[in-house]
């Protein structure tokens, strides 16, 4: 089998791998933005020269004096305008669960509907928070989960993990299970967060756990530092990695993706709300030589040939590179052309 | 598909995901009882960012995000650990470690409204602080300080002092924002400042031992 890699993929990845340094950079530019408007950025340089926390904090300090300030007087990550008064121009925070990026706040669809449906009120910012990853869900479909989640990212990994074990003769197993679960769990934790007045599946949703682990452990380590004690420090980190790392392990040795194929309330709210996208991947039929490679390549196990990639496809791609024969496209879906098809004796179908 | 099967798989799809709602909540030890968490300075309450809502509503609106921290000049937002169960992630200010200097900023980071953009100092009403005289150096006659309202943001209407620098709190302006509380030179040793902020928040009842 040659894969030739689409380009879409190679971008697929930086993307996952920014979202991943994000993951932590976010964090580290809040607190130093924090210095920045607490006057103490220039202390904590000088104290802490030369450790960990020091030099991160002398590269973002570098970055932003680097940043081009025009006539406005620029400290650190504040902009003093004409009348002296300084504004933050804090443009990045948060994470992939609820982030402000270049002032544009940005809600996991599942975190502003959980607060909504608990707090049995719509607040207009949530709303406002919703149009960016609305729009591109309802657009893309569930791209959020193929390009953006750092879990997804993390599980595509451990999935190639699964062919180094079995090349030490290791057969890893693949469960599979219902694909109905996760809408079960989607609307069993909404209702739950009903009843109870609590958001709780932001609790188990693993984008919200890396959002929360690491900005504890970023938080955690300058904590340290201003405290006095510098270096790495893995105590702000809580148990609640285990469960990413229990997600992870189960994935390697008994079932392939199968959080995101079968459990994953967010990426079961993400599936709904892409059902009727316009763009997603699409079959060629004339093309179409039905050499099951794209099926081996499905990391959500679907059957590209056959399932019309409905709500389960994440428009990651895959099976696009991996067909030999650019049987599968991104298209429009409303422009999808039927071919001519006839059935031959020998029940196999030939476009004409 | 049959009525009964699509009825039975139904059912086995609900009692699924019932098993797994339950599942999560036995594992992340989420408890949703009314039940205040586990840290500290429990006796006083927990004092939350200036602007957030009333408690129960506060609870339901977080989608515990951190984002308010990011955005917190005053690094003053701290968040409960996942051994507070449901209150896990949400934010409180500890102002004997660092208090909040009311720049408002978390109130326009909060993607869900839990902290309500706030335009005035004047509208912050977190807590109230109290002075305890018998710890206070100015009131039980064993220094002059005024270290609390030196950093009082609303001196001389908040806080007043009388003779030898003894402060008078004025419950009516005071704001809770807690500097009086972080800048209080009673030792530390004593494990209690002289001057303490108590929350407003009206708290489910807790019996304090």
């Amino acid at each position: 089998m040659k894969m030739k890699i689409h380009k879409l993929q190679i971008a697929r990845r930086l993307v996952q791998i920014a979202v991943v340094l994000l993951l932590l950079a976010l964090p580290v530019n809040a607190r130093y933005a924090n210095y920045v408007a607490a006057n103490e950025i220039d202390r904590h340089l000088e104290r802490w020269e030369g450790s960990l926390q020091g030099n991160v904090l002398t590269l973002f300090d570098r970055a932003y004096r680097a940043l081009p300030g025009g006539e406005k007087e620029r400290v650190g990550e504040m902009v003093r305008d004409d009348e002296g008064v300084l504004h933050n121009t804090q443009a990045f925070r948060g994470g992939p669960w609820s982030a402000e990026i270049a002032h544009v706040s940005m809600s996991d669809p599942l975190a502003a509907v959980e607060s909504m449906v608990a707090r049995k009120h719509v607040a207009k910012v949530v709303v406002i928070s919703l149009i960016v990853p609305l729009i591109a869900t309802l657009l893309l479909g569930r791209v959020f989960c193929s390009w953006i989640c750092p879990v997804g990212f993390l599980l595509e990994l451990t999935d190639k993990l699964r062919g180094a074990v079995a090349f030490l003769e290791i057969h890893p197993r693949n469960v599979r299970f219902s694909r109905g679960t996760k809408y079960a769990l989607l609307g069993g934790g909404l209702a739950t967060a009903a009843l109870f007045s609590v958001p709780v599946l932001g609790y188990i949703y693993p984008p919200a756990i890396a959002s929360r682990e690491a900005h504890d452990f970023v938080f955690g380590v300058f904590d340290r530092a201003e405290a006095g004690q510098f270096g790495l420090w893995f105590g702000g980190l809580t148990w609640m990695s285990l469960i990413i790392a229990a997600i992870a392990l189960f994935e390697v040795v008994l079932s392939r993706r199968w959080w995101c194929r079968y459990v994953c309330p967010g990426g079961g709210l993400y599936s709904l709300l892409g059902a009727t996208r316009p763009i997603r991947v699409k079959l060629l039929e004339p093309k179409c030589t039905h050499c099951g490679d794209c099926v081996v390549a499905c990391p959500m196990g679907l059957n590209p040939m056959l399932d019309r990639m409905g709500v389960e496809c994440d428009s990651c791609g895959a099976c696009i590179s991996s067909c030999d024969d650019k049987a599968l496209a991104y298209g429009l879906w409303r422009t999808r052309k039927r071919a001519t098809e006839e059935v031959t004796p020998s029940g196999t179908l030939i476009a004409k | 598909m049959s009525r009964a099967s699509f009825l039975r798989r139904s059912l086995g799809t609900i009692v699924r995901g019932g098993l797994l709602v339950g599942g999560v909540f036995a594992l992340t030890g989420i408890r949703l009882g009314k039940r205040p968490p586990a840290g500290a300075r429990m006796s006083l309450g927990i004092v939350r960012p200036p602007g957030s809502l009333a408690e129960a509503e506060f609870m339901a609106a977080c989608v515990r995000c951190n984002r308010c921290a990011d955005a917190c000049r005053a690094n003053a937002i701290r968040f409960f650990g996942p051994e507070a169960g449901r209150h896990h992630g949400t934010p409180l200010i500890v102002p004997e470690e660092r208090a909040c200097t009311m720049c408002l900023e978390c109130g326009t980071a909060c993607p869900t409204g839990a902290i309500q953009p706030l335009l005035e100092v004047t509208d912050v009403a977190m807590g109230v602080a109290a002075v305890d005289d018998r710890l206070c150096v100015s009131i039980n006659g064993t220094g002059i300080c005024g270290a609390c309202f030196t950093a009082c943001p609303l001196r001389g209407k908040a806080i007043t002092q009388g003779i030898r620098n003894a402060p008078t709190v004025h419950a009516e302006f005071c704001t809770g924002c807690g500097l009086c509380e972080e800048h209080c030179i009673v030792d530390d040793r004593i494990g209690i400042r002289a001057i303490q902020v108590t929350t407003t928040r009206a708290w489910p009842a807790r019996k304090v031992a």
